[in-house]
């Protein structure tokens, strides 16, 4: 059949394009069930520091420092976009103070399922440890969780350049 | 067992006979569709693109701009398009009858081998390219890495293991190696392919980002390989079962035909059921000692006469040269029938049918079943002329049909079918289909002066030996 190859091409650009069309995010969906705040990544995710409560902390970025002056004067609190990542999203907020990287706390993680909830429960707190002593986003990721890792050091740094830290 | 031999000669072409042999004549084999085999084709290429598209839906730009980012990618680009296409191997070689009768087993299989590198090597590629991608983005070293993923992920030891047989089985197949194996030894090792899909099965659906909260996509991915399976299941092994079982054949006699060449003819129920065209072949496994592993392509050399099958056959290999000494009474069962070397692929009025040396035995099938408006030119080439077998019933057949028949014996160059010499023998060239079978050699030379001499390529049909 010499019309073969066509046949295929056209199947194949409708299938891509339908399925373009008919995607969703998996946490459109999906993930609804798992997004409840008993959700076992949830739990683990490190209680919220004392910073949390401080009035006027609203998600946008509130840089104490307002001029372009060297990032070691910021101070505030800002939070990431939420990166969604192949297994869920998350969203990062970090707290700045004298200059200085004080919590990364996850006011938004949504995993699939089981698995993931699991690896998300044991690696956050990794994942606050390293970029607390790292003074950065820039960490290694835990092995066996690198798209949620890869996630949290996006939103971790997202939420870092709105309060102009470096 | 003193019954007098069968006689498997072609029936006189009386009226009276003729409504006679109708009576009990086999049903010919269903016609080819070739839309449907089309529609498979878009079908096909749906479910690749959809693949593809899963692909690049589970990725955001910025996690392609992170550390092994774009690697990642790649990594579950080619996992899911490889995998994808070995499940389309698997389906090329299932057996689907509404597509192997538009596109013919050695079609199907000729494309089984043309894509065979891509998902071996796609799926290879998957591996290493998540391994270091992940690596990067842990920013750790590849063989730590390697640990993490065999020992840390669920269902990864057994893909790892599936992809290292299926790499195995890649190299073994490779030309130049798979030439030193028996047919049969390299058979074996390559329904070993199964395994491997099967085993790395799980770890798509539970690790791969695209699966993983999509519960739709999981289903429908799962539908289709279970689909799949099924599809193999019933087409190599239930319905060639039931075939076997239903017409329960046993070898009757093993006439000699000439020089190393034998007949079996074997008898079995309700044959006029059968559905089978003249040209087709069947896929037979005699339950005899040492034989019943093995299952052989071999043509029909006569439309069924019930109870009656009969196979010519010339010994070869092993196996051909162990027909002649089946003995009477020895079980038969069979796969089949396969082929679109029949009348349905005739394109023109009349028709043309070369073969050489034991070719013949399908051209004998097909002359039959040809309608008589074919008027058939036939030529037969041997070596010598003892080497021309089923002769006479060949001239028989030509002779009921009003056609003419050309014996050219001696080597290549004596008696040369060339641009030349075929214009001379058949001159109504451009009114006829060109049906040619022989060993390969032959088969590809006798395309080739056809083509030259400007017979389009949907009206020549080839069935080739290959040894």
């Amino acid at each position: 059949m010499k019309t073969a190859p066509w046949l295929v091409l056209a199947g194949a650009v409708a299938g891509f394009l339908g399925v373009l069309g008919f995607h969703r995010p998996a946490s459109a969906n999906a993930l609804g069930a798992a997004a409840g705040p008993t959700a076992a990544a949830r739990a683990s995710v490190p209680a919220a520091g004392p910073a949390a409560s401080a009035p006027g902390a609203r998600s946008a970025a509130t840089p104490a420092a307002s001029s372009r002056a060297p990032a070691t004067a910021a101070a505030g609190r800002a939070t990431g976009p939420i990166e969604q990542y192949g297994y869920g999203e998350l969203t990062a907020r970090v707290t700045v103070s004298a200059g200085r990287i004080t919590d990364v706390q996850l006011p938004v993680i949504r995993t699939a399922e089981q698995y993931s909830q699991q690896l998300a429960s044991q690696v956050i707190p990794l994942l606050r440890r390293e970029v607390l002593a790292a003074q950065s986003a820039n960490i290694n990721a835990v092995s066996g969780a690198t798209y949620t890792s890869q996630a949290y050091a996006l939103s971790v740094q997202a939420a870092l350049d709105k309060l102009h830290f470096k | 067992m003193s019954s007098p031999p069968v006689s498997f000669g072609v029936p006189p072409s009386s009226a009276a006979r003729n409504r006679k042999r109708k009576a009990v004549r086999a049903p010919a084999s269903p016609r080819p569709r070739p839309a449907l085999a089309r529609a498979a084709l878009v079908v096909a290429g749906a479910g690749l693109g959809a693949t593809t598209a899963l692909a690049v839906t589970s990725e955001t730009a910025s996690q392609l701009s992170a550390p092994g980012g774009l690697l990642t990618f790649a990594g579950s680009l080619t996992g899911l398009v490889g995998t994808y296409l070995a499940l389309m191997m698997v389906l090329l070689v299932s057996r689907i009858p509404f597509i192997e009768r538009v596109a013919g087993q050695d079609g199907l299989l000729r494309w089984h081998r043309a894509i065979a590198p891509w998902p071996i090597s796609l799926l290879a590629a998957h591996a290493l390219l998540l391994t270091v991608g992940y690596a990067q983005a842990a920013r750790t070293g590849v063989w730590h890495e390697t640990g993490t993923l065999l020992t840390k992920y669920p269902d990864m030891l057994t893909a790892t293991a599936g992809l290292a047989l299926m790499c195995l089985i890649g190299v073994i197949s490779y030309r130049a190696l798979r030439r030193r194996l028996r047919r049969e030894t390299w058979w074996l090792i390559h329904l070993w392919m199964y395994l491997a899909l099967a085993i790395s099965f799980a770890h798509v659906i539970v690790l791969g980002p695209s699966f993983v909260g999509h519960p739709l996509t999981q289903v429908v991915w799962s539908a289709a390989w279970a689909g799949s399976a099924g599809l193999v299941l019933c087409y190599r092994v239930g319905l060639p079962a039931v075939r076997s079982v239903r017409h329960r054949l046993t070898v009757t006699e093993v006439q000699p035909e000439g020089p190393g060449v034998v007949s079996v003819i074997c008898t079995g129920r309700h044959l006029d059921r059968l559905a089978v065209s003249g040209g087709q072949f069947f896929c037979w496994r005699f339950l005899a000692p040492g034989m019943w592993w093995q299952a052989h392509p071999y043509s029909l050399s006569a439309l069924p006469q019930p109870p009656y099958l009969r196979l010519t056959v010339k010994g070869r290999g092993d196996h051909s040269r162990s027909l002649a000494r089946l003995r009477p009474g020895t079980r038969v069962a069979i796969e089949g029938p396969y082929g679109t070397f029949t009348r349905y692929a005739q394109q023109r009025p009349r028709a043309l049918l070369v073969a050489a040396g034991i070719g013949v035995t399908a051209l004998r099938a097909l002359l039959e079943d040809l309608p008589r408006s074919a008027a058939p030119v036939v030529l037969l080439r041997a070596g010598r002329p003892e080497d021309l077998v089923l002769h006479a019933e060949v001239t028989e057949l030509v002779r009921q049909r009003r056609g003419q028949i050309h014996e050219l014996i001696g080597s290549r160059e004596q008696a040369a079918i060339d641009e030349v010499s075929l214009p001379r023998l058949v001159p109504d060239l451009k009114h006829r289909d060109v049906y040619v079978c022989g060993p390969e050699g032959f088969v590809a030379a006798i395309v080739d002066v056809a083509a030259n001499l400007g017979v389009p390529p949907d009206a020549i049909h080839h069935e080739a030996f290959a040894l």
